[in-house]
């Protein structure tokens, strides 16, 4: 589930009433975990060539390709990863709806609201994805995790119903 | 903030075909593209083959003449002198252009460019643009390579006669620049296949449908993902090695020349470092393919999926400790060759776990003998008649008699030449409905089967006898005494020839005139992965919304019972 709630924190100093936090990204199927055991595994192996070729000129001729092509890969999964830190950060205040966007590049976008106005909606189709999830308020429309998958988002737009009813 | 965009987004690229095959960033399109170019690279290989079997059906030389090769054997035989530089041409290239240009791209940039990405449910390739290069950057080695061919080249003719395995000092004394083109040719097939390699691996790790874990890939997802790893981790070393034979035949260094210090032997260990894992390369997505045809045409899941992916990483590990297999008489200390020999019996073990899997998946299904079926029944039949030749070679001592003769020949040629080929036409046959929306007609597909099983073993079989006779590999004459075995084998030849040229009739002529009528799964529901829940051919842009666990989770059986 590439988007989570943060239940119930408490109100900050000078802040009405009781804030609630989703924060949604887009889905990459390697987990930290795995990044790890992937390279490990990899390096080890990678180590064997080296080894018998330790203490000659050759060993420049095998660890120069090898270590670029390590290199190559760690770097290329590195980027996918980067390509999937856009994040959305949605903060519902009793008087204030924030919902912020952060890209890799672009920086950091924000839009605000009153929770009473805003309405979401469900465009089944006509958007760039089905199920596409907008929010309305303060003479904007904004999209809201639309790298979610379908399914995500036909629940999302339940739960930010709710976190709405619950705010106001 | 990102506003919303609510209008309908009905319209689609159509790409002309210079900007669609030229410039194409589709893994579809590019999976295709390889698959076309190894055919004809392919067609030049087999070529070479049908001309040597021609050579070698009768003792003497009747065709590769220095006074110009023939099409047809001379009436006096002493107006042919035989040239051994043609023949070591032939040899050589054919090995190099099925190793690194016909096998590997037809199956890991073929089919794993086609199908991988679906399998798993990702839109495309993690990196469009590098794949559309590691595949032009394949075209540019496979021209090097047949440049190569045609240039000076060592005897005062054109080509390097070196083996495609380029031993020295052979290989650094050869004259001309022919040599030179074959290294880069091979550089130009190394960064192509790397680049691939980190592109599929980058796609598979991370671009997994959400809540398919490693172990719920399909097995040919897994196989090219394997390939690829194998592929990071040999083809450096390749390049390594052949660079220092650059250096030693252009700028004067010594790495493999006794006389400055270097050792030739050193080259073998490099190379082979690559080179027994190039063979898993070359048949590890083979197994993917088979995988999915006998599960599918047995009407049950694969049998034992965990262990078949188990199978496959051991065999590739295993891979990068046997080198040396090749070079027992290259002179090693006993303890070396006891610890190669049974590092390569270990290998039987998965290999078995997967040749077994594959019986106890037939075993008790309602089996359909439909053409996939049965290039993927030759395969195992024909793959485990390579391995247990491959059991006896293992042994060192053994070895010392086999070592270079046709016995070697016909192990190789049995799990990669059948093997992999076999494995190549049962992913033609399987996919075509996939990749085309075409059906090449089942009398076609068996007529080809019959003709190419019986060619392939009539060929391969009788070089098991040649070889314990003796008859060593890469000469152009042989005694008298190896005529009988020559001939059949030459016959055999012909026929798997004939069926090749039957295929490539069939394939046009299936491709030219039929509709694409076939159905998103013409097979059955055991056809179960998610390239089947699309139409056939695909449209060319692919689950840019991810699929759920209920398109590829899916359990045949489950729907029989409620019916």
């Amino acid at each position: 589930m590439p988007y989570a709630w943060a239940e119930g924190r408490d109100a900050a100093p000078g802040e009405p009433g009781a804030v609630r936090t989703l924060r949604l990204w887009p889905f990459r199927s390697l987990p930290p975990a795995g990044f790890a055991l992937f390279f490990a595994a990899t390096a080890a192996l990678a180590a064997l060539p080296l080894l018998l070729v330790l203490g000659t000129a050759v060993l420049w001729f095998v660890l120069v390709p090898m270590v670029a092509v390590v290199a190559g890969t760690w770097w290329a999964l590195r980027l996918t990863y980067r390509s999937a830190e856009v994040e959305e950060e949605l903060v519902v205040r009793p008087d204030r709806l924030t919902l912020t966007r952060r890209e890799r590049r672009g920086g950091e976008r924000r839009w605000e609201a009153n929770p009473h106005w805003v309405r979401a909606a469900l465009h089944p189709r006509g958007g760039p994805v089905p199920n596409y999830l907008t929010l309305s308020g303060a003479g904007r429309t904004v999209e809201i995790g639309a790298f979610l998958s379908e399914e995500e988002r036909v629940a999302l737009k339940a739960e930010i119903e709710d976190a709405l009813r619950r705010a106001r | 903030m990102a506003d919303a965009a609510i209008h309908d987004h009905g319209h689609q690229d159509h790409p002309g075909f210079f900007t669609r095959w030229f410039m194409s960033t589709n893994h579809k399109d590019i999976g295709i593209l390889y698959l076309w170019v190894s055919g004809v690279a392919g067609f030049v290989a087999v070529a070479f083959t049908v001309y040597m079997r021609m050579e070698l059906m009768y003792p003497g030389v009747q065709y590769m003449c220095l006074e110009g090769a023939r099409l047809f054997p001379a009436a006096d035989p002493t107006t042919c002198t035989p040239n051994g530089h043609l023949w070591n041409i032939l040899i050589t290239y054919h090995g190099i252009l099925m190793m690194f240009f016909v096998v590997i791209p037809a199956l890991f940039g073929g089919f794993g460019n086609f199908l991988m990405p679906l399998q798993i449910g990702a839109p495309d390739m993690a990196f469009p643009r590098m794949n559309n290069l590691s595949f032009w950057l394949y075209v540019a080695g496979t021209s090097l390579g047949v440049a190569s061919m045609l240039a000076p080249g060592g005897d005062g003719q054109t080509g390097a006669g070196v083996g495609w395995v380029m031993y020295p000092p052979l290989s650094t004394s050869d004259g001309g620049m022919a040599m030179d083109l074959a290294i880069f040719a091979v550089h130009l097939s190394g960064a192509s296949s790397i680049l691939g390699a980190i592109n599929m691996i980058t796609t598979f790790l991370n671009m997994r449908a959400p809540g398919m874990t490693l172990f719920k890939v399909p097995l040919f997802a897994w196989s090219i993902f394997v390939t690829a790893w194998l592929i990071l981790l040999a083809l450096p070393v390749l390049a390594g090695a052949i660079t220092m034979l650059l250096t030693d035949r252009n700028f004067g260094t010594t790495f493999f020349q006794p006389s400055g210090g270097g050792d030739p032997v050193l080259y073998q260990h490099i190379l082979w470092f690559f080179g027994h894992p190039e063979v898993y390369i070359v048949i590890i997505p083979g197994f993917g393919i088979i995988s999915h045809v006998i599960a599918t045409f047995s009407r049950k899941p694969i049998f034992g999926y965990l262990p078949m992916v188990w199978a496959m990483i051991a065999i590739g590990a295993l891979g990068f400790v046997v080198w040396a297999h090749h070079m027992y008489t290259a002179g090693m200390s006993l303890t070396q060759q006891s610890y190669f020999m049974l590092a390569t019996m270990v290998i039987a073990v998965p290999t078995g776990v997967k040749i077994f899997s594959w019986i106890a998946t037939m075993w008790g299904g309602s089996v359909e003998f439909k053409t996939p079926m049965l290039w993927a029944m030759g395969f195992i039949f024909l793959f485990t008649v390579g391995g247990v030749t491959g059991i006896v070679l293992s042994q060192a001592a053994v070895d010392r008699v086999y070592h270079d003769t046709y016995y070697v020949v016909a192990h190789f040629h049995y799990v990669m030449s059948l093997g992999a080929v076999f494995a190549i036409f049962a992913g033609i046959y399987f996919y075509l409905p996939k990749l085309t929306g075409k059906m090449i007609p089942e009398w076609a597909g068996r007529t080809h089967f019959v003709l190419m099983f019986v060619g392939a073993n009539i060929t391969f079989f009788p070089q098991h006898f040649l070889g314990r006779q003796g008859m060593p590999r890469r000469y152009i004459d042989y005694p008298e005494a190896f005529a009988t075995w020559n001939y059949v084998s030459s016959i055999g030849a012909f026929i798997a020839f004939a069926s090749f040229l039957f295929f490539i009739v069939v394939l046009f002529w299936v491709l030219l005139t039929k509709p694409r009528t076939a159905p998103a799964n013409p097979w059955n529901e055991w056809a179960d992965t998610l390239e089947w829940t699309l139409p056939s051919p695909p449209p060319a842009h692919t689950f840019e919304v991810l699929p759920t666990r209920e398109q590829w989770d899916r359990h045949p059986h489950a729907d029989k019972t409620a019916h």
